[in-house]
């Protein structure tokens, strides 16, 4: 035996499972969606995509080189931190950037879509602590972030998915303002074409649920994400629309079949399937989970019903931002945990 | 009887098992080693104190260290020969040892204890007693302490499962030795009183199910294959549908009590022959050794002369883990001897040990998923870190921890999560303790 050999604690072999791998699969998840956003949005929906990684890569980068051990210092050895900046490189960013590109409409600026990036690398991610410490989802916070502050933004998810604007010229579907606003499921479009996509407008990479469903597919099969996640909010979600959709009709009336219309427009599934399922923001623990995938389904299909907007963001960031209280309060109890009866204390002597 | 399928229990991995490395080598016997170097802490508990004194001619069988106290175990020769010295030497754990040297003479004598014949319950449990047995499974808790329950048990589970990657030891000695297992088992169950007898095998072996099969008194349960389907509390669960409560609570509370399939092998030996424990099945695996095997070995016999009765190094191995890969002990040099617990020697090849880098926890929670005590080890490990161990033992609820590592196996970031758990339970030791001296 020569002294080469490593001592460390057990388990001496691993899986071989790691976190840039994982990041690999949302990656390949992500494509279906990403390439019918382009299918449907023309090339701009391309750049976008493009411009969204790199921002987001970038930043990541140039933060790693600025943060921590002195900028002059790292400026001189440059090529030893490239090196080890590939080493731990995991992937997070170019999921985030993709996901971020992936929720903008095809109407962002190229300048704004690199003004996200940067909010959600820099100001989300790495303030907090980089991967695995963020509060919140960073493209989920960027895409509010973008969707109060640049009006591109603003006025096409207001026509798309919100109230139609008195003169507004954009033309389209507005298959989820006509639902919210009155209940109307007999819109222009056909449940298979929300399904496909075709004639929606929407987001780049929410409007065509078949790629997102292959996706979702493909993380299951890749155990990336647990297979009962999705499916749990998207159904709590539906019910809960169904029955808040109920009180356009006088009398109230519970119509199921509105159940597939409201599940397949906007950016629900989407959420569902890559934003909500993020490790970084959800709770650890089946029971945690059980209590996050539930409440937020159930606060977003409050928020349509009373904002008449797609919130799907807004939902997602508030769920995040209680996630440490979840954590903290459902702790599974160990295998073999009997529950200690309360021994009443008996009420001291007059 | 006929196999059944156990019960399903939550958590778990599924590593690569490898037994194909080894499974088909018969086990044979090593030869005795030119000095047997046995150490007196065998058991868990007290280490025994010698009987022995320097220059004194003892014989194959024979009491050369006695029990001191009520869990520790008695030592006995493996060899015959001369006690050459007894001194401290630092144990492959890190703690210093008690080791008493002997120089092998070439004699064959042996100093064995009569046999019995159809002994009774007291006479078994004495027996056990006098042979030094202890649990071969790993943890070597002292036999005789477990087979006088201080509560009533009704079931024997013997643990067949050896859910560990490579090793193969148990898989062989229960294919080749059928017949002395049920034997022992049987002793066992008068010694306890008990009529139902269960034993727990993984799929993976389906040769051994069907060796069990034909016995009438036995009841086979299929295991499904998963790690770690052989920890006691998941085995009792998964063979009786009994749930052990947390630590300080014993199988025996819940009416069980588990033994591996090599103790009852060792029974059956102590009983029938008089043989005490001085030598034990281990398997020699790994990518990096020349010709794997499974082999009786002798108490007190150097790793060196293992490796190179086994053929020696192949190529330079990346880590040499005593025991199994999941729970065993990496070794820095050969210059370890064996004990009665050591059940594996594993010489891994770079591509199959892992010693990669950690990443930052990515709170995937995956360790919480795989866990089968259903803990959160991230918490523990995030708590350990940062220097608070009485919130690590709160929010992860490390005490309850079996130290299984399928959380570190699991875990995509690498992190070393049973290192957090071992420091964090030391570190409660400690405050535990000094809160009871105040």
């Amino acid at each position: 035996m020569n002294n080469t050999v490593v001592i460390s604690t057990p388990p001496h072999v691993k899986s071989r499972r790691t976190t840039r791998g994982i990041m690999g699969d949302v990656c390949i998840a992500l494509l279906p969606s990403a390439i019918a956003g382009i299918v449907f949005f023309g090339y701009m929906a391309f750049v976008i995509e493009l411009i969204a990684v790199l921002a987001c890569v970038a930043t990541e980068f140039v933060y790693y080189f600025i943060a921590k051990g002195g900028f002059a210092k790292k400026c001189k050895n440059a090529k030893s931190v490239c090196i080890s900046w590939w080493k731990q490189f995991d992937l997070t960013s170019v999921v985030t950037g993709l996901i971020l590109a992936l929720i903008l409409p095809v109407t962002a600026k190229w300048y704004e879509v690199i003004i996200g990036s940067i909010f959600a690398i820099a100001l989300v991610k790495m303030f907090f602590g980089g991967t695995g410490k963020n509060l919140v989802n960073p493209a989920t916070a960027a895409r509010v972030f973008m969707f109060v502050s640049f009006s591109s933004l603003t006025s096409y998810v207001a026509a798309n998915f919100g109230p139609v604007l008195e003169g507004e010229t954009l033309t389209g579907a507005t298959n989820l303002a006509d639902f919210l606003l009155n209940g109307n499921h007999q819109s222009a479009l056909s449940t298979l074409d929300l399904f496909l996509g075709t004639g929606v407008n929407g987001s780049i990479g929410e409007t065509c649920k078949l790629a997102i469903i292959i996706g979702y597919v493909y993380l299951c099969v890749r155990q990336v994400i647990k297979w009962w996640q999705p499916l749990l909010f998207i159904g709590v979600f539906g019910l809960s629309a169904v029955l808040l959709s109920g009180f356009y009709f006088t009398p109230y009336r519970f119509d199921i079949s509105l159940f597939l219309p409201h599940i397949l427009s906007g950016g629900v599934l989407f959420a569902a399937v890559f934003m909500f399922t993020d490790y970084v923001t959800s709770p650890k623990g089946v029971y945690g989970q059980l209590v996050y995938y539930i409440g937020g389904a159930i606060l977003l299909a409050l928020l349509r019903y009373f904002t008449k907007l797609e919130v799907a963001s807004f939902a997602i960031l508030i769920m995040n931002l209680i996630v440490p209280l979840i954590d903290k309060y459902c702790i599974r109890k160990p295998f073999g945990y009997v529950k200690v009866k309360k021994v009443k204390k008996q009420k001291e002597g007059k | 009887m006929k196999a059944v399928r156990g019960k399903y229990f939550f958590g778990g991995v599924h590593p690569h098992d490898k037994k194909a490395i080894s499974s088909a080598c018969p086990l044979e016997y090593m030869p005795d080693p030119e000095v047997a170097v046995i150490s007196t802490a065998q058991s868990l508990g007290k280490p025994a104190q010698p009987v022995v004194e320097v220059g004194q001619e003892v014989k194959r069988g024979e009491l050369i260290a006695r029990a001191d106290g009520f869990i520790s175990s008695d030592v006995f020769s493996s060899i015959c020969g001369t006690v050459e010295e007894i001194r401290e030497l630092t144990g492959a754990g890190g703690a210093p040892e008690k080791f008493i040297f002997i120089k092998n003479n070439g004699k064959t004598d042996t100093a064995f204890l009569p046999p019995l014949s159809s002994p009774s319950a007291g006479d078994i449990k004495a027996r056990i007693k006098d042979a030094g047995i202890v649990g071969l499974g790993g943890a070597g808790f002292p036999t005789a302490v477990k087979v006088s329950p201080k509560t009533p048990v009704d079931t024997l589970v013997l643990n067949g499962a050896e859910c560990e990657p490579y090793l193969t030891c148990d898989h062989r000695l229960m294919l080749e030795k059928t017949d002395e297992i049920v034997r022992g088992a049987r002793y066992l169950a008068t010694a306890l009183g008990v009529a139902n007898i269960i034993i727990g095998i993984e799929a993976n072996k389906p040769d051994c199910i069907a060796a069990f099969e034909p016995y009438e008194d036995i009841k086979v349960v299929i295991l499904k294959k998963k790690y770690p389907m052989g920890g006691e509390k998941q085995l009792v669960y998964v063979t009786t549908g009994r749930k052990i409560g947390l630590p300080p609570k014993l199988p025996a509370d819940s009416g069980v009590v588990v033994e591996n399939v090599a103790t009852a092998f060792a029974v059956c030996e102590a009983v029938e022959l008089g043989k005490p424990l001085f030598e034990r099945v281990l398997t020699v695996s790994g990518g990096a050794v020349t010709s794997p095997k499974n082999i009786w070995v002798k108490v007190g016999t150097k790793l060196e002369d293992i490796v190179n009765y086994c053929g020696g190094e192949s190529m330079p191995p990346k880590k040499v883990i005593q025991g199994g890969p999941m729970t065993g002990m990496a070794l820095a040099n050969y210059d370890v001897y064996t004990h009665k617990t050591t059940s594996g020697l594993l010489l891994m090849t770079p591509a199959e040990a892992a010693a990669e880098e950690p990443t930052p926890c990515l709170n995937c929670g995956k360790c919480a998923d795989v866990c089968p005590m259903h803990l959160m080890p991230m918490n523990t490990a995030f708590y350990a870190n940062a220097g608070d161990f009485e919130a690590a033992a709160k929010y992860g609820n490390t005490m309850s921890c079996i130290e299984c590592g399928a959380c570190e196996y699991t875990c995509p970031a690498k992190r070393p999560l049973i290192q957090a758990i071992r420091k964090t339970k030391a570190e409660m030791r400690k405050l535990m303790a000094g809160g009871q001296k105040k």
